[in-house]
């Protein structure tokens, strides 16, 4: 079997090498990170589940079947990760449901975004306008967003990983980008 | 003509129409400003998505993870020290066990140290004065157990002393030996 480069870091790792661990870790981290980070809106808490992903997938590592995508496999471990965690705290709760964006949770993750360096108005007003957007539509289609563009997924392997069907995702995706073009029209940012 | 819908707009952008409805699409874009208007816009909304603004992680990740992940590994020098440590415990349950200081070959030896003032005459003086101090710490530990408890298990507490010793180094060797060579089985 032709092994990708992540499976033959793989086979280094459950042969005992602690730098192609390493190695994996900084190639992921990065994806695994912005991810949680704009799921959970917690800096603290990113890096706490973060920590616990990598954790758990070197403790998991031996059972990774090699006939599927490190990445899927390893982007569904990180998916249920975050989502028990929304789960367990009933502070997120409020923006799991709804449509709409209020102005209050613009304010909201407007202080958010500046405070943790996501602020870039200068270069690119739409696409920084448009990123700030993302973290406020509701959970169900910024996780899939997140996933499609944050990590580079395909709609199948979104689906795999979500645990629903390809037509909804591409549905929730489409719907998705609906709610952002609407909001930033809204406010006027389209150049 | 009606205006499309923002799916089928969608669907133009990710190329995922037919090429008859496609057509159907570019033609109807040329005619209707509105539509053209909202097309631009998702144009931007899918070129802003597609160049995501990432947050650096911070570095503590990383080097969290491997500090949770990998067996903190013995340096040289807290191996040397063990072995010494294990070696000056052994012997001086030898020394303590067969009662040498009684001994007629270490007591020459003593005289013959103090009367030296070369570098074996010193060593000789610093492995007696050694275990004379460990003799005294045996000697106070059988002392407290026979008041206490009125047993006499000085040596035995010696002896499990260097057993528990003994194992830590060959635990901390094996890290050493096995592990610092950069494997370790998950």
């Amino acid at each position: 079997m032709l092994l990708d480069d992540d499976q033959v870091l793989i086979e280094k790792i459950l042969d005992g090498s602690r730098s192609s661990f390493e190695e994996l870790m900084r190639k992921y981290n990065k994806k695994i990170y912005n991810f949680v980070i704009r799921m959970v809106r917690n800096d603290e808490v990113a890096i706490e589940l973060t920590q616990d992903f990598f954790i758990k997938i070197f403790s998991v590592l031996h059972k990774y079947n090699f006939q599927y995508k490190f990445s899927t496999w390893a982007y569904r471990i990180c998916y249920n990760l975050v989502i028990d965690h929304i789960r367990k705290n009933q502070a997120y709760v409020d923006s799991l449901n709804g449509d709409s964006i209020s102005q209050k949770r613009l304010v909201e993750s407007n202080n958010f975004i500046s405070e943790d360096g996501f602020d870039n108005l200068e270069k690119d007003e739409v696409k920084t306008y448009l990123w700030k957007t993302v973290d406020l539509i509701p959970m169900k289609y910024r996780e899939l967003i997140l996933m499609r563009y944050l990590q580079e997924l395909k709609y199948d392997e979104i689906a795999e990983i979500a645990g629903l069907p390809v037509g909804t995702v591409k549905n929730r995706i489409f719907k998705a980008k609906e709610l952002l073009r609407k909001e930033i029209d809204k406010d006027g940012m389209f150049t | 003509m009606e205006c499309l819908l923002d799916e089928k707009i969608q669907h133009y952008i990710e190329k995922s129409l037919s090429s008859v409805e496609a057509s159907r699409i570019r033609d109807h874009l040329i005619v209707c400003k509105k539509c053209q208007l909202k097309y631009k816009q998702y144009v931007q909304v899918e070129n802003g998505l597609a160049d995501p603004v990432y947050k650096n992680p911070p570095a503590q990740i990383v080097k969290n993870v491997m500090n949770k992940i990998v067996v903190k590994l013995p340096t040289y020098s807290s191996i040397f020290a063990l072995i010494a440590a294990s070696m000056v415990l052994l012997v001086s349950w030898i020394y303590i066990y067969f009662d040498f200081s009684n001994n007629s070959l270490i007591q020459a030896l003593k005289l013959t140290s103090n009367s030296t003032s070369n570098w074996i005459g010193q060593v000789i003086k610093i492995i007696s004065n050694i275990f004379s101090s460990v003799y005294s710490i045996y000697k106070s530990i059988n002392k407290f157990f026979e008041i206490i408890f009125n047993v006499n298990i000085g040596i035995e507490i010696f002896g499990l002393s260097i057993l528990i010793l003994s194992m830590i180094l060959v635990y901390a060797l094996y890290l050493l030996l096995v592990k610092r060579s950069g494997k370790q089985k998950i």
